[in-house]
């Protein structure tokens, strides 16, 4: 503390809640409100309800959840497998530094124009994707791979090559180097990389809007579509389900990680 | 010859970490690679285990050029310095990793895993973690493990490295015990300390700057060092610049009959036990004549339990200091004493001034 007063401390901390609770806690706290909100005309929110939660968790919306969840999840995974694969290939070549590059181009560029170019990719035959699920999917993993490849490949440079070494001497293919040596060491990354792609899965807006069909809309766009038409109560209540799903999946996959770097 | 070898020269990018070396290791023989840090001695290891690629030169197991052979083909033990024991894997799996990628059947995987634990005396630790032992401790393991796929050739890189003091001399008992229950193996020792070096070597070579010095019998390198960095190296050596004069060798001004100076060999070489002070009859010298060696001053005075540790001054002879270690029960001089530095001629050689 650079600080040493009784008044000055406070002051500091005064200011600190009041930046921390405009910025971060406000938004929250209001989200919530308005989601349990009949009205919204005053100061406070008046005649609470459960209407908006409950039409949040049915029909169209409910299949919303549904649609973000299987994106997170095979986007996020597709891109942990891809994003490993791509460390541990890279690893050690002369091409680290290309690969690095070429990894972390999608978050280099706005995720819109991500979406853009996958829209006009693959608009046409024999690549035609445009207006499945599958469009949706890949943009994810292509957003998400720059993510895992960087998580993996920075927990790869800290471990030691003499692991490698060891157990190529005692007679290991390199097949077998990598199953048993070099991914079990690589587990507990490899577990937050899929913590970190799923979370941010769930949240992608700038380049699913570009390219989601009317089939496949994710819940993050569902809250921008009902917010545009005026919908705000419902789409604030949308909102509370995307964080509590996203809250709940990041605590199991942490769970996961935990155990994976205690063994 | 179990190892050999031939001209073996590595380079990482532009650094030469270790230029033409020649060396062979015979079955039941142990070579320790002796060397400052930075002198290729790991790099030599690696070069042997297949770790790295030479640039030149050969390596042979048995006769059987393995240059161009993985490391997973060539069937040697090795044991780095952080034992990199795998952290995941319990020790007795880790003990059993080489006997799996083997393909050994289960039950004889789980007699030789036995088997190497008792001899190591860890089978009370076999379901524990890595992370769960001790430094001594995690050096069996390693041990274990790379012998557990009973390797022609045992490749060791400062394996006490890692441990405190008296860790470090209990260890070095276990592995002259080890050495005796696998006799047949050939083992190299890296290491950077000497007295490791003298303790278990049959023969020792000595590396210096990416190149072999010297390599001997250890009790021949340390008796008759044949350069002048071995000398010093090995054993911390005094070495004094000489002249050839009539019936042996003039040191400041001090002839020390007997010795026959070779074409080049310029200094000698005495050990600083070897050395006898005695206190000068006349304050501030004799003159040459009346001494019974080089005349000089005591500069400072070390007790090591064991031994005193002087170090002196020489007349005639600006910038050389010398190391002599006086035993507890002998008189010690004074700090600023003059003295006389008695070489007895049996305990001297000369080297060639190599530089150093
Ligand atoms: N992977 C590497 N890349 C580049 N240079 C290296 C590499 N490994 C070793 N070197 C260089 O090669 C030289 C010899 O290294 P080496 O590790 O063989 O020394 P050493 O004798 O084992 O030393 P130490 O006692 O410190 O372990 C050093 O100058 C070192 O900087
Ligand atoms: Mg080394």
């Amino acid at each position: 503390m650079l600080v040493w007063t009784k008044p000055g401390k406070a002051i500091v901390w005064l200011a600190f809640a009041v930046v921390f609770g405009l910025l971060v806690v406000a938004p929250f706290v209001v989200v919530i409100a308005a989601a349990f909100a009949g009205s919204w005309n005053g100061v406070l929110p008046s005649d609470p309800t459960a209407d908006h939660l409950r039409q949040a968790l049915s029909g169209d919306e409910l299949a919303s959840l549904s649609v973000s969840l299987q994106t997170a999840f095979l986007g996020g995974l597709l891109a942990v497998v891809f994003g490993s694969w791509g460390a541990l290939s890279a690893a050690d070549t002369r091409f680290k530094r290309l690969a690095d590059a070429m990894h972390h181009l999608p978050i280099a560029v706005p995720s819109v124009v991500v979406g853009l170019g996958l829209l006009v990719a693959f608009s046409r035959q024999p690549l035609l994707l445009n207006g499945t699920k599958w469009i949706v999917v890949i943009a994810h993993l292509v957003l998400m791979v720059a993510f895992s490849y960087g998580t993996v490949s920075a927990a790869l440079e800290r471990i030691d090559p003499s692991y490698a070494e060891v157990a190529a001497s005692l007679g290991a293919s390199p097949a077998r180097v990598l199953w048993r040596v070099r991914l079990p060491m690589l587990l507990p990354a490899i577990a937050s990389a899929a913590g970190l792609s799923v979370a941010l899965s769930m949240g992608e807006v700038g380049a699913t809007i570009m390219v989601y069909p009317a089939s496949w809309r994710t819940l993050p766009v569902s809250i921008f579509a009902l917010t545009d038409r005026g919908q705000a109560f419902v789409a604030a209540a949308e909102a509370v389900v995307l964080l509590a799903t996203t809250v709940v999946l990041v605590l199991i996959l942490d769970r996961l990680r935990g155990r994976a770097a205690e063994r | 010859m179990t190892v050999q070898l031939q001209d073996v020269t590595v380079h990482f990018g532009r650094t030469c970490a270790l230029e033409g070396l020649d060396l062979s290791v015979a079955a039941g023989e142990t070579v320790a690679l002796l060397g400052p840090s930075g002198s290729g001695k790991s790099t030599a290891l690696k070069a042997v285990a297949g770790f790295v690629r030479p640039s030149r030169g050969r390596v042979r197991l048995a006769g059987n050029d393995v240059t161009d052979l993985p490391p997973a083909k060539r069937g040697i033990g090795v044991v780095v310095q952080q034992y990199a024991l795998f952290p995941h894997l319990r020790v007795a799996d880790n003990v059993a990793f080489g006997l799996k990628a083997a393909r050994k059947p289960r039950a004889e995987v789980a007699e030789r895993v036995g088997e190497m634990l008792e001899m190591v005396g860890m089978t009370a630790y076999a379901r524990r973690f890595p992370r769960e032992l001790s430094g001594g401790q995690q050096q069996r393991v390693a041990i274990a493990r790379a012998l557990a796929i009973r390797p022609p050739v045992l490749l060791l890189d400062e394996p006490l490295a890692a441990l405190d003091a008296q860790l470090r001399a209990d260890m070095l008992g276990e592995l002259q015990k080890l050495r005796r229950e696998v006799p047949d193996i050939a083992i190299v020792y890296v290491t950077h300390d000497q007295s490791e070096a003298l303790a278990l070597a049959d023969r020792i070579a000595v590396m210096r700057d990416a190149r072999l010095v010297d390599v001997a019998p250890a009790a021949e390198l340390y008796a008759a060092p044949p350069s002048a960095f071995t000398a010093s190296f090995l054993g911390g050596a005094n070495l004094l610049p000489v002249e050839p004069v009539e019936g042996g060798v003039k040191v400041a001004g001090h002839v020390v009959p007997g010795l026959q100076a070779a074409p080049g060999e310029s200094l000698l070489c005495i050990r600083p036990h070897a050395i006898r002070l005695e206190a000068d009859a006349v304050p501030g010298g004799g003159g040459a004549a009346g001494r019974a060696g080089v005349g000089g001053e005591v500069l400072g005075v070390q007790w090591r339990g064991a031994f005193n540790q002087v170090t002196c001054s020489v007349d005639g002879l600006a910038g050389v200091t010398v190391r002599v270690d006086v035993p507890a029960d002998r008189r010690v001089p004074e700090v600023g004493a003059d003295v006389s530095l008695v070489l007895p001629v049996e305990a001297c050689s000369l080297v060639l001034a190599d530089g150093c």
